[in-house]
Parts: structure tokens; C-alpha cells; sequence
């Protein structure tokens, strides 16, 4: 058995053990929405340089699969793993068993029945529009009701808990929990009613949720998982708080007003006021990269596909992310790479290189603890490290070098093909990447119930020998 | 199981059971000069280019005031303006933009005697009826042909291009009106035919 911490009432056993029905279905429909993103991602690709390849069935043309791509990978795998590791580490913070858990567990149904109804409608044509927000209303309805559920059950479990002084991780999770809804809410209100604003504001209220929702949502998330987690693999404790609280204040107060490209034809007072932000988000980016380098400084390990080594690795990709995004909205820089790829290579960066490693080193990490057993292939997890990694540099280096070649080249429409058709290469091993999860997680599943229907098979067919039936 | 899971990961990670703690070095000074110093260089850069909230401000002009002094000042310099533009774009290619005529293409207009008249009746009938035959442009002679080159433009559109050939290039003659031009436009009727030079000296200016 494990040492436990003296103050601690519960085991840790019996914290993850009420984490796990929950986490299993968070965490199995976010895999399959991952494998399912990529592939349509590869698919958009497909038909971005062969228009005539799926000619046969309009549901896969550029439009459609694009789309659906960009949702399932964000509201598919990101949303749904980000809460079932939030849900675990405010139960472990809090020394707690889960509180409520029933809750979450039917809002991860929810969850999924949601992207799954948004997936159907884009497939099939029957979209918002707005890049971000496809989803029909009655899918963003679910999804809205079941964030809700788990943050309730989250906030419950984090009023529990035993030590009353906050951990750095709690302010950024906490935010992340509130910060979804209202936005979220606000831009379904906004666009997706049958009263949307008009004209103008349509687009700086999409670009206002875009930037909340991808850059400072997902950095909320990413780093109060990175700050909880690096610590606790390396035995190191983070270096320090007041940093990271310092981060977290000035990512919240400058992060939230970038975004408007610069020249965006609204009035001037809006993407110069979101440049200065932009151009302010060095700070907290200073402070992180101070957070990262002190803490990990004290760390001595090196295994590049441990869990550690996706968090490692996820965090500091925060940086240079971050850096792109600060970039972008130079005025010098923005002149030529404003509306090129670069925006999606920065963008993509973030989402695969940032959040989804950092998650899936998460993942990894929490589920063999929930389950109580290793997972089924453990050598899975460094392949899809090193998978993922070269993945996302092959997908996100040339989407770059094609997006300034574009700004160049003033969109001549050919400027670039060839590092698109690289990039379309890192999609693919990504994809193999995720299959990689997806099967050690559906194995590790299938073998739990399996034991499960024998436990119960084995009571109800030797009632007498009940008392000897081990489970 | 939970044993040779923690042996596994021993290398690579420690199976810390513990929860995290947070060292409380607190944040060094620099950082907020640096904080201080980007905003004020944050604040200049929007003092700058920002327009100060005015949603009448849209790149490339930064401030109200850049805005205001691109403005027209009157309504006689909203006619120049949109004169000068229809003019260059349907007279200008005979007369030149600088309105100095062109060699065998058409008669200067600056310091000629048929823009320089005192009102707009005679010069009125010259883009919309167009002219004809041997006139004389101050001093040269001219015979050649000028299609009813005005005919398509609105009333306000060319009242407000002999404004602006009345106003340019050194010639200094009133203010042509809208209404100075239907009125030729009725008298001269749908389908006008050129009028000499010798014609038009005979109506008033
Ligand atoms: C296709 C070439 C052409 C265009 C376009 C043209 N003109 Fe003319 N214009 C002439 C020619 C040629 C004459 C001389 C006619 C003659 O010799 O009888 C002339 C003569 C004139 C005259 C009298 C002579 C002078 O120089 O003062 C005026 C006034 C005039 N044009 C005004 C205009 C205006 C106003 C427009 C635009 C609506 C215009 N023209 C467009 C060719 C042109």
C-alpha cells in the first residue's frame, strides 16, 4: 500500500475508485471524438487538395468535414477530458470522495448525446455558421446543461474540501468551470437565437468567444492540470504560488480582450485596444515560462513518454503557442500574416500541442489510478507520446511556413501547397496517435464489465457461496 | 496490481501520494516594471491608432481629428470633390485631367471663354447636346466633334463636374445648380443633335 498524507481521512483509493464511473464515460466518448476528429480532419485535407476525392457523398466535402473536425476535437475530446480531469484532481485537492457523483456521470452522457446530435447536424448540413459554434441549438442546449451538472458536482466536491488555503490549480480550474458557461451562453444568445445581433457585431462577438474560449479557456485548463500534475511526478513542489497566481490574474485580465485581428473593418478603438491586450499577454507568459523552468529545474527525471512526460512537454508548448498568438497581432507581423494559416497553425498549436498532451498525459496518469490497474498495453502511452509529438510538428511547423509564404505572396492561391500537403502528414500520425488511447481505454473498459457481469453472474447463480465470491 | 504499477513508474515519475504543495516565493520587482512599462507603452499605442472610442474611426485613420480634417469643409467642396472625380472619369481622358486639352483631341477647358462664362446656360448645352463645327478656344482654332459626353450623368453628377471645370486649374466662375441643368436638359430633349460653335453664340451665357 502507498504512504498516505497523515491529515488525509479518505484513502486515495477510495477518492479515485468514486471518480471512476463518471471519468470512464467522460474520458471513453472524448477518446472516440478524438479518433473521429482526426480522421475527418485527415478527410478535410483530403478533399482541401482533391476536391473531387469524395465526390460521391456531400457530407464529407471541405465544409462539412472541416467543421465537424474543429468542433469534435475541441467540444469532442478537450471539454469532456478537461472535466473529467477536473472533476479527479478538485476530489484529490479536496481530500474527498467525489461529492454528488451521480451527477456527473449522467451530465457525461449528456455531454456526449450533445456533440453527437452537433455532429449530425453539420454532417448533414445544419449549422450556425459560426466557426466554433455549429452546433444546432438543441446540441449546445445539452452541452450547456451538462457542464452545469459536472460543475456543480466539481464545486460541491471543492466545498468539501480539508485544507482551507487554495492551491494555485484551484483558481485556474475554478475559473475554467465558470468562464465556459457564461461564454459559452453569451454566444449561443448573441448568434445562434433566432434574434442574433446584427451587422458588425456578429463578428466581434464570434471573435470575442473564438479567443475566450480556445486561447484563454484551454490555457485556464491546460495549466491548472500542468501546475497540479508537474508537481506531484516530480515530488517538487511548484516554484511558486505567487507566480502562478500572478499568471493567472494578468492571463484573465489581458487574455480576455485579444483577439480582434487587427484589421478587422470594425472601428479602430476595438482591435487596437485587442492588440494592447495581445502585446500585455507577455507578462503572464513570463511568469509561466518562470513557474515551468524553476519547478521542473528541481526535477531530475528524464522519460520523454512517461505522463510526465506529457505534461512536461504539453506545458511548455504554452509558450511558444502563446508567443505565436502575441506575434500575430504585432501591427508589422499582422500586416502579412493576418488571415493566412498562420492563425490556424497558432490555433492548432494550442489545441493539439498544448491542451490535448497535456490531457492526454492526464488521462494516462488518472485512469490505471481509477481503475485500479494498469492499463491494458502500457506501452501504448510513450508510442502516442512520440506519436503526437512529431504529429504535431509536422502538422503545425509547415502551416506555418505556409502561412507566411501566403502572406507573401499576396494569397496567390497556390502559395504554400506544398507544406499544406506536409502538414496533412502529421494529421495522420496523430491519428494513430489517438487509435492508440481510444483501444487501451475501450480494452480496459470491456475487461472491468466483463469482471463486473462475472461478479454478479457468479452471486446470483451460487447465492449460498455468496460470502466467498471474491470481487 | 497497484504494486508493479508503481515499480513501472518509479523511473520515470514518483508515485507521489501526496498533493502538491506550492513553494511562496513571492514575485520579483522587475516583473512589475516591466508590467508598468509595457502598459504605458500600451496605453501610447492606443493613444495613437485607437481613436479614442469614436466608432466613426476605422483604419487607416487613427483619431477623430485625422477623420474630421479628411473631411470636405463645405457643400461647394463636396461638389469639387465628387465633380473632380466624374470629371476625370468622363471628360478627363479627351481634356486631360489637368483640363490643358490634348492635341488633336479636344480644346483646353482652363482659361477657356466657353467654361469661363457668367452663367451656365451656353456651357450647359455642350455635354448634353454635345458640339460640333469650327469654334475658337482662346485664340486657336478648333474643328472637330464632341458627342453629348454629359448626357448620362444626373443633374447634381454634372452640375457638379462644371462646377469643378469653373473652379480648377486657375478658372475662377460660380457655382453651376443642379437646376441650371434640367433646364437645358428639357430645352435641348431626348434625343439632342451637336450644336455649332456659331449656335451657341447666339444664346445667352
Ligand atoms: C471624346 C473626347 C471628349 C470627351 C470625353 C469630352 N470632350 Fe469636350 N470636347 C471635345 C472636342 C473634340 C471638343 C471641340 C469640339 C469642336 O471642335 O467643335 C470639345 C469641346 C468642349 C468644350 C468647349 C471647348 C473648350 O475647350 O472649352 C467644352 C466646355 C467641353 N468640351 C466640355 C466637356 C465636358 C464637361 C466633358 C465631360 C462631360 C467633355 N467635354 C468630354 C472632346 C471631348
Amino acid at each position: 500500500m502507498k504512504t498516505q498524507d497523515p491529515r488525509a481521512k479518505t484513502p486515495d483509493a477510495t477518492i479515485d475508485a468514486s471518480c471512476r464511473l463518471p471519468l470512464l464515460v467522460l474520458f471513453n466518448g472524448a477518446a472516440l471524438w478524438l479518433v473521429l476528429g482526426l480522421a475527418l480532419s485527415v478527410i478535410a485535407s483530403l478533399t482541401f487538395h482533391k476536391p473531387e476525392i469524395f465526390a460521391c457523398c456531400p457530407m464529407l466535402s471541405y465544409g462539412h468535414a472541416q467543421a465537424a473536425a474543429n468542433d469534435l476535437l475541441v467540444y469532442g475530446f478537450c471539454v469532456p477530458a478537461a472535466l473529467g480531469v477536473m472533476l479527479w484532481i478538485f476530489a484529490r485537492l479536496s481530500q474527498t470522495e467525489l461529492v454528488l457523483s451521480p451527477l456527473p456521470f449522467i451530465a457525461a452522457h449528456l455531454w456526449h448525446l450533445g456533440v453527437l446530435v452537433g455532429l449530425v447536424a453539420i454532417l448533414t448540413g445544419n449549422t450556425s455558421g459560426f466557426a466554433w459554434l455549429e452546433f444546432p441549438r438543441a446540441s449546445a442546449m445539452l452541452l450547456g446543461v451538462a457542464f452545469v451538472l459536472i460543475a456543480i458536482s466539481a464545486v460541491a466536491t471543492f466545498g468539501q474540501r480539508e485544507e482551507r488555503e487554495l492551491y494555485p490549480s484551484h483558481w485556474f480550474l475554478l475559473a475554467a468551470l465558470l468562464w465556459f458557461p457564461w461564454i459559452y451562453s453569451t454566444a449561443n444568445l448573441l448568434l445562434v437565437t433566432n434574434w442574433p445581433v446584427r451587422g458588425v457585431a456578429q463578428s466581434i462577438v464570434h471573435w470575442w468567444f473564438t479567443n475566450n474560449f480556445i486561447f484563454v479557456w484551454l490555457a485556464l485548463v491546460g495549466l491548472g492540470v500542468v501546475f497540479y500534475l508537474l508537481p506531484k511526478l516530480t515530488g517538487q513542489p511548484l516554484r511558486s504560488k505567487f507566480y502562478a497566481l500572478f499568471a493567472f490574474w494578468t492571463l484573465m485580465f489581458f487574455g480576455t480582450w485579444a483577439g480582434i485581428p487587427a484589421g478587422a473593418p470594425v472601428p479602430a478603438w476595438l482591435p487596437t485596444l485587442s492588440q494592447f491586450a495581445s502585446m500585455m499577454l507577455v507578462i503572464p507568459i513570463l511568469a509561466v515560462a518562470i513557474v515551468l523552468v524553476k519547478t521542473l529545474r528541481g526535477a531530475k527525471l528524464f522519460c520523454g513518454g512517461s505522463t510526465y512526460g506529457y505534461i512536461r512537454l504539453g506545458g511548455l508548448m504554452f509558450l511558444p503557442s502563446a508567443v505565436l498568438l502575441v506575434a500575430a497581432a504585432c501591427p508589422q507581423y499582422s500586416r502579412v500574416l493576418e488571415f493566412t494559416w498562420f492563425g490556424a497553425a497558432q490555433v492548432q498549436l494550442h489545441i493539439l500541442g498544448f491542451g490535448t498532451i497535456v490531457l492526454l498525459g492526464a488521462i494516462n496518469e488518472i485512469v490505471p489510478l481509477i481503475m485500479d490497474k494498469p492499463l491494458p498495453f502500457k506501452k501504448f502511452v510513450p508510442w502516442q507520446f512520440f506519436l503526437s509529438v512529431v504529429g504535431v510538428a509536422l502538422f503545425v511547423i509547415p502551416l506555418l511556413i505556409a502561412g507566411v509564404q501566403q502572406g507573401h505572396s499576396n494569397f496567390e492561391p497556390n502559395a504554400g501547397k506544398f507544406w499544406l500537403k506536409l502538414s496533412m502528414g502529421g494529421l495522420v500520425l496523430l491519428l494513430l496517435g489517438s487509435l492508440l488511447l481510444l483501444t487501451n481505454l475501450f480494452l480496459m473498459t470491456l475487461k472491468w464489465k466483463i469482471a463486473l457481469v462475472k461478479t454478479v453472474a457468479a452471486a446470483v447463480v451460487a447465492p449460498l457461496e455468496n460470502s466467498e465470491v471474491k470481487s | 496490481m497497484n504494486d508493479d504499477m508503481s515499480d513501472e513508474s518509479k523511473s520515470c515519475s514518483l508515485p507521489s501520494s501526496t498533493e502538491p504543495t506550492a513553494t511562496r516565493s513571492t514575485v520579483p520587482m522587475w516583473i512589475f516594471v516591466v508590467t508598468l512599462l509595457l502598459l504605458f507603452l500600451g496605453f501610447a499605442f492606443f493613444d495613437k491608432k485607437g481613436g479614442w472610442f469614436d466608432v466613426r474611426v476605422y483604419a487607416p485613420y487613427n483619431s477623430s481629428e485625422e477623420l474630421e480634417a479628411a473631411q470636405p469643409k463645405s457643400a461647394a467642396a463636396v461638389a469639387m470633390a465628387a465633380g473632380k472625380k466624374n470629371y476625370e472619369t468622363y471628360c478627363g481622358s479627351c481634356h486631360g485631367n489637368d483640363g490643358a486639352g490634348k492635341i488633336a483631341q479636344a480644346p483646353p477647358l482652363s482659361g477657356s471663354e466657353w467654361v469661363m462664362t457668367k452663367g451656365a446656360e451656353r456651357l450647359a448645352h455642350i455635354p448634353l447636346a454635345g458640339l460640333g463645327g469650327p469654334i475658337k478656344v482662346e485664340g486657336k482654332d478648333w474643328n472637330m466633334n464632341m458627342a453629348a459626353m454629359g448626357a448620362g450623368l444626373s443633374d447634381t453628377d454634372l452640375a457638379a463636374v462644371l462646377t469643378y471645370i469653373r473652379g480648377s486649374w486657375g478658372n475662377k466662375m460660380g457655382e453651376v445648380s443642379p437646376d441650371d441643368i434640367k433646364k437645358v436638359r428639357a430645352e435641348v430633349g431626348k434625343a439632342p443633335q451637336p450644336y455649332t460653335g456659331e449656335k451657341l453664340m447666339t444664346m445667352p451665357e
